[in-house]
């Protein structure tokens, strides 16, 4: 696979705001690429900036090596599937889809045959002769991708497409577009601001803030590792504490977290004083009376609240200097729940204790 | 993409072009011609005198009274009636409304002559009551005035205050209710509240337009003058005119309808709320008896307000000698106006079509230009548009005759200068209806077809004009029927053989050719009827904003 788009040094800004500080990115060949950040953040306007609906203020957007942002957005050769739809209100749905076909002057036969193919491609074909507004919101977005994948585009590119879905159809939705940019190697960039989809449905996924990309990387990776107390604490569930590092303690460094407990975690270069401590709920573990795991770092607290999630229970509990962590306790065992109030041990991996710089 | 010097560019170019030529250029010239001295030097001896003698200066009183008056008999008309269309089970609702967009596209002068047809000095209703030996006083005045001006404007306030009850969600009123109001609270601390403004929008349009006319007040106002026909007589006074005079009448004209503007903007300017309308509250559904009480009375209003169509209709196949008609079939009068006059009622077909067509056209550019393209420059052109929307006819009558009597440009005489009055005049109405519309197409949908490989221009034309079409027709044709009704600024403006079907009728009621006007009313009126309820089948309840 080699590099298909690459963004370099992208700058936008509108009268106040600064979208874009400065981005750089490059998507491989084929791949599935993921713009993923809270709302505000620039995805929308970086993709515009591909899209050619917006001109970069600085910066070059380049397309297997050549210059992208200088040509006009109806001959960059992009498909777009909008967080709307956009669906031709005034065209039946086999002439959406056959839309850039036309304009392509496709010869008749093709285009139908081509038109079809990419209606069949969303099983929508049965539908071909409906008018949009005897759609429903799913099967306007099937008709939408159809549209956008029928100009066999160099590039795909998605804004928040399955944002007016309900959660259910969401979430079949996000494996039939995985299905369908796997079967036909359209390389694709989605943008959305749902961490899990982000997680679910990526090849590579860039997490920006503020209109800079703080990391870029698998969705494991990104997880496992950011690089960033941003990054840690978007993407899954996370606590965070703040304390002040206190030394070696053997492999791993201590850090007095309040209440003189001492926390193990993860060595981190370049940090002295204070820190911002981040671990999974996965990292925690609740212990037996008399409990231990060796190596991990002993806590005691109190359960402030529970929620019952399904397939996990979630526990807050209170520490002695009063902050509040959650654990998640999979497959709960109906008899031995705590109760609210109860006093409980805990251990917490140092493994999976990452340390950052503490904010302001 | 946003390249420098596109079509866009252009547009916009032309646009303001355009308004300084005819606003601008013509609206310094009124204010200069109402400033200069005999001695060519800057003076305010006009305004002065206009203000000094009383046969001037009260014209502005009476302006003021006369709209006053037909704004408070408007509210007392078209406020209950719009609480039985709103909240009550009536039969034939659909048609009542939409008879009642009829008096608003009928010109008031013709309002104005079918009254003095019934109750004028030689009425059909005054020489009945007078052969049972019964005087009553005249129609002609101010009463009159007030009494065709009412007739035609309350359907502002009724479709207004309806279209507002009915926005009403239910759950408002029940969310009262539920806290403990007794229906009767809930009314005046809900119900009241939220409508006020539609109540008082109305109100002030039916007063901008009650001061603003000039046809009305012409024809039934007799010895009482107001702002706009003052005006016009100062300038086609038996002595030459007094174009000085007359400009300063102008400016105060405009100055007053500015002003009304104004507070209009401060009263109800962002007191709108916005309703997101799931359930409209359920309309009652009253005992037989009271039920056809209230679609009586609802019918009656309604029905009061066509009078003018249908006594004109009427009178129009009547026999006829100068002022005295015959109650035998005839179709005399028809025959006279389209062998006489056949030149005044093409000139009105041609002069209102091109110049819809011109509004309609730079209209939706300018639209596009001020929602899609914002920017400093066509933000400046928004408002700059909307300057027409604040100048009576009367106003752009006499300020094109001052400014265009001369070179460098000289129109007065010519097609053109009716042709471009009309234009100008219309001109926001245009760019109001088409925002209006686009303000309801997604952006995105034009930015699909871009990115699907058409090109921006082809894009607009073969997705947003197209999904604007439906509104841009029925924008159009009510511009149209707004166009040739024209009277005030056409009084001024028209010249030998451009006269237009509205001078024909104002100038054979004038001289007393009763039949005659009836029948160039009648297909004036035919032309603009049918058209409107074309529009209102085809649009149903947005028609109603449109107007
Ligand atoms: N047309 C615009 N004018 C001014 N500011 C804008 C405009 N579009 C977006 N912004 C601002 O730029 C920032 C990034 O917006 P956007 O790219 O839409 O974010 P996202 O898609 O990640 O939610 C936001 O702060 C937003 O308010
Ligand atoms: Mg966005």
């Amino acid at each position: 696979m080699s590099t298909i788009l690459t963004i370099e040094k992208v700058r936008k800004r509108y009268a106040e705001v600064e979208a874009l500080a400065e981005v750089s990115l490059a998507v491989q060949g084929g791949e599935f690429f993921t713009l993923l950040g809270p709302s505000g953040c620039g995805k929308t306007t970086l993709l515009r900036c591909v899209a050619g609906f917006l001109r970069p203020d600085a910066g070059r957007i380049l397309c297997n090596g050549e210059r992208l942002d200088t040509l006009p957005a109806h001959l960059r050769d992009i498909g777009m599937v909008f967080q709307n739809y956009a669906i031709f209100p005034h065209l039946t749905v086999f002439e959406n889809v056959a839309y850039g076909l036309r304009a392509r002057r496709v010869p008749p036969a093709e285009l139908r045959q081509r038109a079809i193919e990419a209606l069949r491609l969303v099983q929508m074909e049965p539908l071909a002769n409906r008018s949009p507004d005897q759609l429903s919101g799913g099967q306007q977005q099937r008709v939408a991708l159809a549209r956008a994948m029928a100009i066999r585009p160099r590039l795909l590119l998605m804004d928040e497409p399955l944002s007016n879905l309900d959660a259910k159809l969401r979430v079949e939705m996000r494996t039939e577009i995985r299905r369908l940019q796997r079967e036909l190697g359209i390389t694709t960039i989605y943008v959305t601001h749902d961490q899990e989809e982000a997680l679910a449905i990526s090849e590579r996924l860039a997490v920006m803030n503020a209109g800079r990309v703080e990391q870029v990387g698998f969705p494991w990776d990104v997880y496992q590792a950011p690089t960033s107390a941003f990054v840690a604490q978007f993407i899954g569930a996370s606590n965070a504490l703040t304390g002040s590092l206190t030394g070696p303690d053997g492999g791993w460094v201590g850090v007095d977290v309040g209440g003189g407990w001492i926390l193990r975690a993860r060595p981190a270069e370049g940090l002295a004083g204070r820190v911002l401590v981040v671990f999974r709920p996965e990292a925690v573990e609740l212990l037996p009376e008399g409990g231990n795991i060796p190596g991990a770092t002993l806590g005691e607290g109190v359960v402030a609240s529970r929620e019952f999630l399904g397939a996990i229970l979630r526990y807050y509990l209170r520490l002695a200097d009063g902050s509040l962590i959650h654990l998640d306790e999979h497959k709960p065992d109906p008899t031995g729940l705590r109760k609210e109030g109860e006093r409980v041990r805990f251990a917490v991996r140092p493994a999976d204790v990452m340390l950052f710089p503490a904010e302001g | 993409m946003h390249r420098r010097g596109d079509i866009w560019t252009g547009v916009t170019g032309v646009a303001f072009a355009l308004l300084a030529v005819l606003l601008i250029i013509p609206l310094g010239r009124l204010l200069w011609a109402s400033l200069l001295g005999d001695d060519g030097g800057f003076t305010l001896k006009h305004y002065r005198e206009f203000l000094a003698y009383p046969y001037y200066s009260r014209t502005i009183g009476h302006s003021f009274l006369v709209s006053g008056l037909v704004t408070l008999a408007a509210l007392v008309v078209a406020v209950p009636v719009a609480l039985l269309l709103a909240r009550v089970d009536i039969p034939g609702k659909a048609v009542l409304k939409s008879l009642a967009i009829l008096p608003l596209v009928s010109p008031p002068f013709i309002g104005a002559y079918s009254w003095i047809l019934l109750f004028g000095r030689a009425g059909y209703v005054t020489t009945l009551l007078q052969k049972v030996g019964i005087t009553i006083p005249t129609v002609y005045g101010m009463h009159g005035i007030v009494l065709a001006l009412t007739l035609n404007l309350y359907p502002f306030v009724l479709l207004m205050v309806a279209g507002a009850l009915q926005a009403l969600d239910q759950s408002l009123e029940e969310a009262a209710q539920g806290l403990g109001s007794s229906p009767w609270r809930v009314f005046w601390t809900v119900t009241v509240p939220v409508t006020m403004p539609s109540v008082l929008g109305g109100a002030l349009l039916v007063f901008l337009t009650a001061f603003a006319d000039f046809g009305a007040p012409m024809i039934i106002g007799e010895g009482y003058l107001v702002l706009p026909t003052i005006v016009y007589s100062l300038f086609v006074n038996e002595m030459g005119g007094n174009p000085a005079m007359a400009s300063t009448g102008a400016t105060l004209l405009v100055v007053c309808t500015t002003a009304i503007l104004l507070v209009q903007y401060w009263a109800v300017g962002r007191k709108r709320y916005a309703m997101t309308q799931l359930r409209p509250v359920p309309p009652v559904r009253p005992r037989p008896f009271v039920r056809g009480l209230l679609t009586g009375y609802a019918s009656l209003v309604i029905g009061l307000s066509l009078v003018p169509a249908f006594v004109v209709a009427v009178t129009s196949f009547f026999e006829s000698r100068g002022p005295v008609l015959y109650p035998n079939f005839s179709l005399g009068n028809y025959r006279e106006v389209l062998f006489n006059v056949p030149r005044a009622i093409t000139n009105s077909f041609a002069l209102s079509s091109v110049s819809s067509l011109l509004d309609v056209l730079l209209g939706t550019l300018i639209a596009y230009l001020v929602v899609r393209r914002r920017s400093v420059a066509t933000a400046a052109l928004d408002s700059c548009v909307m300057i027409p929307y604040a100048i009576p006819g009367t106003v752009i009558g006499v300020a094109f005759i001052v400014a265009f009597n001369k070179p460098p440009i000289v129109l007065t005489g010519t097609f053109l200068i009716l042709l471009l009055a009309y234009f100008v005049r219309r001109l926001p109405y245009s760019v109001r209806a088409g925002s209006a519309i686009l303000h309801q197409i997604d952006p995105s949908v034009e930015e699909a077809s871009i990115s699907l490989g058409v090109s921006p221009l082809k894009s607009f034309a073969k997705v947003t004009a197209r999904l604007m079409l439906p509104g841009i027709v029925s924008g159009g044709i009510l511009t149209w029927v707004q166009t040739i009704t024209e009277i005030s600024a056409t009084i001024f403006l028209y010249f030998g053989a451009w006269s237009t079907i509205t001078v024909v009728i104002y100038r054979q009621v004038s001289s007393s050719n009763f039949g005659s006007a009836a029948a160039a009313s009648t297909i004036l009126l035919v032309a603009v009827f049918i058209p409107v309820l074309a529009v209102n089948w085809m649009m149903g309840e947005r028609a109603v904003t449109a107007v």
